[in-house]
């Protein structure tokens, strides 16, 4: 049983991610590779200020939450107001850098990784608690994205993206709403790292590579990029399918590369077959 | 009244403006000519702050147009219409309306519908499907909808069919007439152009060779001489 509530919680922490870079990446065409950092880094820091300043765990939450907002401005600021590709380069070094840092900073666990991490929950309905927890805020933070980009604002995010300079010459600001959407993204994505470093209780600098990017990448384009339900649906696959293979007892030499076949065939064959993902957008106003 | 100062603008190497100063009064029409690459819609850009890195000085009442701040230049009261690609094309007519008119008054639109009713028959349209002249109208009314005191427009007519050029021309005219918005607009077709407006600039290689009257540019013989 213990297991089924971990894959829920994973499926609502995946949704959190792949809804949260659809945001990004979907939705606001900004091309950054970066998203697990901000998982990462939320994740450390609210586990970090509860073990050692006793930060309550929904304030270390929440402290984390911004912290990953404020970080995804020191990337974003910077890189794009050279130019949108500079934001995946960027993104790229972003990503590798900070899991170095995290590696060899000591106070945060260091390369072993950072162990005793506090949960929100204890007692025997630990499991059953976090799942309703983690789902509830995966479908607050579905249905906020949903807001975000199909209101006034989603109109203005879509007029942005079909033509940059028209937006400018209409006295609207790019810049400010790629920086938001950006920081908005990333400060979901760090919730997301929140809820998991508190039901885990154990992060290690390892988890958050290039491989989590690619896995994020697949849920949204196999789910469907720019859709609302894509990523949910992409999400609640590829947490399942994974999990679906280690009932076949492949030793771990053969698991870890079939894993990573699987994301970028998948990837490559939905850009063939069906670009626009299994929910396929809807058109029109 | 929008002002430029000895303003000159690159591309790498290449000059597109020298030096040029001119000065465009409130409610005046102002056409600017002149052959490919003569530096039109660099001059536009500089108008708007789009154009980094220039040299001299653009102002709009007194106010200094900060190069690279479009979006900022324009809420001075400056409209700009660029070449081409001027609506969005996934969003309704409405819709694109609406974005225009974000930050100023909703109301507004009703006036841009009576000054092009071919809009308001059309609010659900996608703007991708109106034709070449009703998207430029759309534009119009899009770059209206933030009130602006002045109005640049980029080749407003190119691409478009004779009688087509005339209704954007005449629409011009009207907003100029009805609103007292000064126009400024670069255009190819110095022929069509030239009634509506009652001043001309004639831009040369970057350099402004021809600063006067349309009524006194259209009586010279050697006119196109200067292209």
């Amino acid at each position: 049983m213990e297991y089924v509530y971990s894959v829920l919680v994973m499926i609502g922490i995946y949704t959190i991610m792949a809804s949260s870079f659809n945001l990004i990446i979907g939705f606001g065409g900004l091309i950054s590779i970066a998203h697990p950092i901000f998982f990462a880094l939320s994740a450390y820091a609210s586990a970090l200020v509860n073990l050692h300043w006793g930060v309550p765990i929904p304030l270390a939450i929440l402290l984390g939450t911004l912290f990953a907002a404020a970080m995804s401005v020191m990337l974003s600021l910077p890189s794009l107001r050279i130019s949108g590709d500079y934001l995946l380069i960027a993104s790229m070094g972003f990503q590798l850098g900070f899991v170095e840092v995290i590696k060899n900073v000591d106070f945060a666990g260091g390369a072993g990784g950072l162990t005793g991490i506090a949960s929100i929950y204890s007692g025997p309905s630990r499991s059953p608690a976090f799942v309703v927890t983690t789902l509830t805020i995966a479908a607050t933070v579905v249905s906020v994205v949903h807001w975000l980009t199909h209101g006034e604002y989603g109109r203005a995010i879509r007029a942005m993206r079909d033509d940059e300079e028209c937006f400018a010459s209409l006295g609207r600001n790019p810049m400010a709403i790629k920086i938001t959407i950006f920081a908005v993204g990333s400060a979901l994505a760090g919730l997301a790292g929140a809820l998991y470093a508190h039901y885990f209780q154990f992060l290690s600098p390892e988890q958050f590579g290039i491989t989590q990017s690619a896995l994020i990448l697949t849920m949204v384009v196999v789910g469907g990029m720019g859709s609302t339900w894509g990523p949910v649906v992409g999400a609640l696959l590829l947490t399942a399918l994974p999990q679906a293979i280690t009932f076949l007892n492949l030793p771990p030499s053969v698991m870890a590369p079939l894993q990573g076949m699987l994301y970028t065939g998948l990837v490559l064959l939905f850009l063939f077959v069906r670009p626009a993902g299994l929910v396929a957008k809807r058109l029109g106003q | 009244m929008l002002e430029f100062r000895a303003v000159s603008a690159r591309y790498g190497k290449l000059a597109a403006l020298i030096e040029v100063s001119l000065s465009v009064p409130d409610g005046a029409r102002v056409a600017i000519f002149g052959h490919n690459g003569a530096g039109k819609t660099t001059l536009l850009k500089c108008g708007v702050g789009a154009m980094p890195g220039i040299d001299g000085e653009v102002s709009c009442n007194g106010t200094r147009i900060v190069p690279g701040a479009v979006y900022r230049n324009t809420r001075l009261g400056i409209g700009f219409v660029p070449q081409g690609h001027n609506v969005f094309k996934n969003l309704g007519v409405e819709r694109n309306l609406g974005i225009a008119g974000l930050l100023h008054d909703k109301r507004f639109v009703e006036r841009v519908y009576e000054l092009f009713p071919m809009l308001a028959e059309r609010r659900a349209q996608l703007a991708g499907s109106l034709s070449g002249g009703q998207q430029q109208m759309l534009a119009l009314g899009m770059a209206l909808m933030t009130q602006p005191r002045i109005l640049l427009l980029d080749e407003p007519a190119t691409g478009l069919a004779p009688v087509i050029v005339e209704n954007v021309l005449a629409s011009l005219l009207r907003i100029n007439e009805t609103m007292k918005t000064a126009i400024v607009i670069v255009e190819q077709n110095v022929k069509a152009t030239l009634p509506v407006v009652e001043r001309a600039l004639i831009l040369k290689a970057g350099r402004l060779v021809w600063d006067g009257s349309s009524a006194e540019l259209a009586r010279k013989e050697d006119l196109w001489t200067w292209f």
